[in-house]
């Protein structure tokens, strides 16, 4: 599209359904790329032109495009025309007055967290602006751990490209090798077998089963229960351990590569992993049941740190963040390269889009990811490859559920080699929400509130 | 309560039950620019299959209270003044444990000028414990070292 129609294009689909997914500059900052989606899983790239660095921003149609259009402008040197001010994000020279908001008033002062946190926490930082206790703002700087990973992909095979969006993050290392492995398939013309399918869901599944056990165990962390805390981070060991039988490694690392899949379980190796994953599923519905029962643990959840559906998709929360405020969109309904037929994501009965509601969505979640490992382990797993039956182009987009979220990768090609890659992932969409989820409550619920979401800060930061 | 803690003593000693040196060590944990994964295995020591609390091996909050300064990740270029300003802060004597292969330098992703090195190129470094990540029996054994002196690699 050209410069003029640019934004009516995106307000027109706005309008239309589609949401705002992501966007970026390309690699000499000649070129702005936005990501739309939809529910059912379709997508559409919007391509304008920059005329002398420049742009008009979307941010007013979409506020989810905040955080893109400040990392396209500190990165890739894109001024996007309307979005004022635009504050830094990545570039952390400016001086404290340009990428914090002013906040004034009587006894209105700052409080300055971070980057290095008490506990064994990644590095980021918060600054809270609070009369007495009580958050009138917070902004977050975070990219402490920036290193560059997309541009350190670029000139690379889409074979090796692999490790940069892996690596980016040991909690979402599956999710964002199979959302790449789908784009430079999306681009190769590839198209998944039932069998690749099959295997590949069963990774992510079993990355979203470790994670939303350790997420319920921060969550007891954040309110110093023990009990919750050590039953649950038990659970998480377990299921940790479970990968490293499975696939040689804790975290799965490794396991997903481009055009195929190379895991290989045997009948013993499957039925194993199917008792384990019903035992986990007894043994973690047991301390849930403890965790239902706890009253001082419950009355520190409703409430707090409120993300009302709208807001929420305003600020483009996805994932659990979005579904604990009755958002009924999970990407995994619409994946076609993946073997989720017939998912239908859940809710909270008690959708507030608060502290409780998010808890409770992990623990309605499990029940889920339980539910299709135990599907998945019916039969033994084999080699796969993809099957060259599409079209092939230069760009290609994959979209595939985190624990957190939605996460978007683009992949743009020339022949074998990777000129542009972009990693959106659902902590990155989230980390605005947490922002705003902490505005008007108590800075002792922050940590709470915190760990409602978990998100990483790694793989935000790349 | 008198009467069982000298049951308890007693039967202790009866049974010849392994001691934990009768020592400790206090750790400040940095995040230096990591994939997470060597964070998420760090938690699950204090977790009930590790509990490393009882081998005199604690986190705590403030690098003041810290024996040991326990670096993971790539060292970014924007984590360098905060892990300096930490090690800094940590009184003498004071040790650096370079957690993970990001921290000791093997294969590292990113661009130059995002990245300043391995952690020895910042800080001192006594105690390498590789892998990606590391599995929490690995940083156990490292840690359970360096408390008896064994693993000292200085």
């Amino acid at each position: 599209v050209n410069v003029e129609s640019y934004r009516e294009q995106i307000a027109a689909a706005l309008g239309d359904g589609w949401r705002f997914a992501g966007l970026h500059a390309s690699s000499d900052g000649s070129l702005v790329r936005t990501l739309l989606a939809r529910a059912t899983g379709a997508m559409r790239l919007e391509t304008v032109a920059t005329a002398e660095g420049a742009v008009p921003s979307i941010v007013d149609l979409a506020p989810a495009a905040g955080w893109d259009e400040r990392e396209a402008h500190d990165l890739h040197g894109v001024t996007f025309v309307g979005h004022e001010p635009l504050r830094p994000l990545v570039d952390h020279e400016a001086p404290l007055e340009r990428w914090t908001v002013p906040v004034r008033g009587h006894d209105a002062f700052q409080i300055a967290v971070g980057p290095i946190h008490a506990g064994v926490i990644e590095s980021g930082h918060f600054r809270f602006h609070v009369v007495g206790e009580r958050i009138l703002h917070l902004d977050a700087r975070l990219f402490y751990k920036h290193r560059g990973l997309e541009r350190a992909s670029e000139g690379r095979t889409l074979d090796e490209a692999i490790a940069f969006v892996s690596r980016a993050c040991a909690g979402c290392a599956v999710t964002n090798g199979v959302a790449y492995a789908h784009a430079c398939e999306d681009a190769l013309g590839l198209v998944s077998t039932p069998e690749l399918a099959r295997a590949r869901t069963i990774l992510l599944e079993l990355e979203r089963m470790w994670n939303h056990l350790n997420d319920i165990a921060a969550t007891c962390a954040g309110v110093g229960l023990a009990a919750g805390n050590n039953s649950f981070a038990a659970l998480t060991e377990r299921a940790r351990r479970l990968n490293g039988t499975l696939t040689g490694h804790r975290f799965l690392f490794g396991s997903i590569r481009v055009g195929g899949s190379d895991l290989t379980l045997g009948p013993d190796a499957v039925r194993a992993a199917r008792e384990e994953v019903a035992s986990l599923r007894v043994d973690s519905s047991r301390s849930w049941r403890e965790l239902l029962f706890n009253a001082s643990f419950q009355d520190r959840l409703p409430d707090i740190g409120v993300v009302g559906a709208p807001e929420g998709a305003r600020l483009g929360a996805v994932g659990p963040a979005a579904r604990a405020a009755g958002v009924a969109e999970d990407v995994r309904a619409g994946s076609p390269r993946l073997a989720y037929d017939g998912f239908a994501p859940v809710v909270p009965r008690r959708a507030a889009g608060d502290v409780q509601a998010r808890v409770e969505q992990r623990a309605l979640e499990l029940l889920q990811t339980f539910d299709l490992l135990e599907t998945l382990f019916d039969r033994p797993v084999g080699p796969a490859a993809a099957e060259p039956r599409a079209q092939e182009r230069p760009i290609g987009v994959g979209r595939v559920e985190s624990p957190r979220g939605a996460t978007s990768c683009i992949v743009e090609r020339r022949h074998d080699r990777v000129e542009r890659l972009r990693l959106r992932t659902g902590s990155y969409a989230n980390w605005p929400v947490v922002a705003y989820a902490a505005t008007d409550n108590l800075l002792p619920d922050f940590p709470l509130i915190n760990k409602s979401f978990e998100l990483c800060y790694a793989c935000a930061d790349r | 309560m008198l009467t069982l803690l000298r049951d308890l003593r007693r039967l202790r000693r009866e049974l010849d039950l392994p001691h934990a040196p009768g020592r400790s060590l206090a750790l400040r944990h940095v995040d230096a620019g990591s994939c997470n994964g060597c964070e998420h295995e760090l938690t699950l020591m204090s977790s009930p299959y590790y509990d490393l609390q009882r081998f005199g091996l604690g986190i705590v909050a403030s690098p003041r209270h810290a024996d040991v300064l326990l670096v993971t990740g790539a060292i970014t270029s924007r984590m360098r003044e905060p892990l300096l300003v930490a090690y800094e802060a940590m009184p003498e004597p004071r040790r650096v444990a370079a957690l993970g292969d990001c921290a000791l330098g093997c294969n590292l992703l990113g661009t130059a000028d995002n990245l300043v090195g391995p952690l020895e190129t910042v800080i001192p470094v006594d105690l390498r414990i590789p892998g990606c990540p590391p599995t929490p029996d690995a940083i156990a054994e490292a840690l359970l070292g360096l408390i008896d002196g064994s693993r000292l690699n200085l």
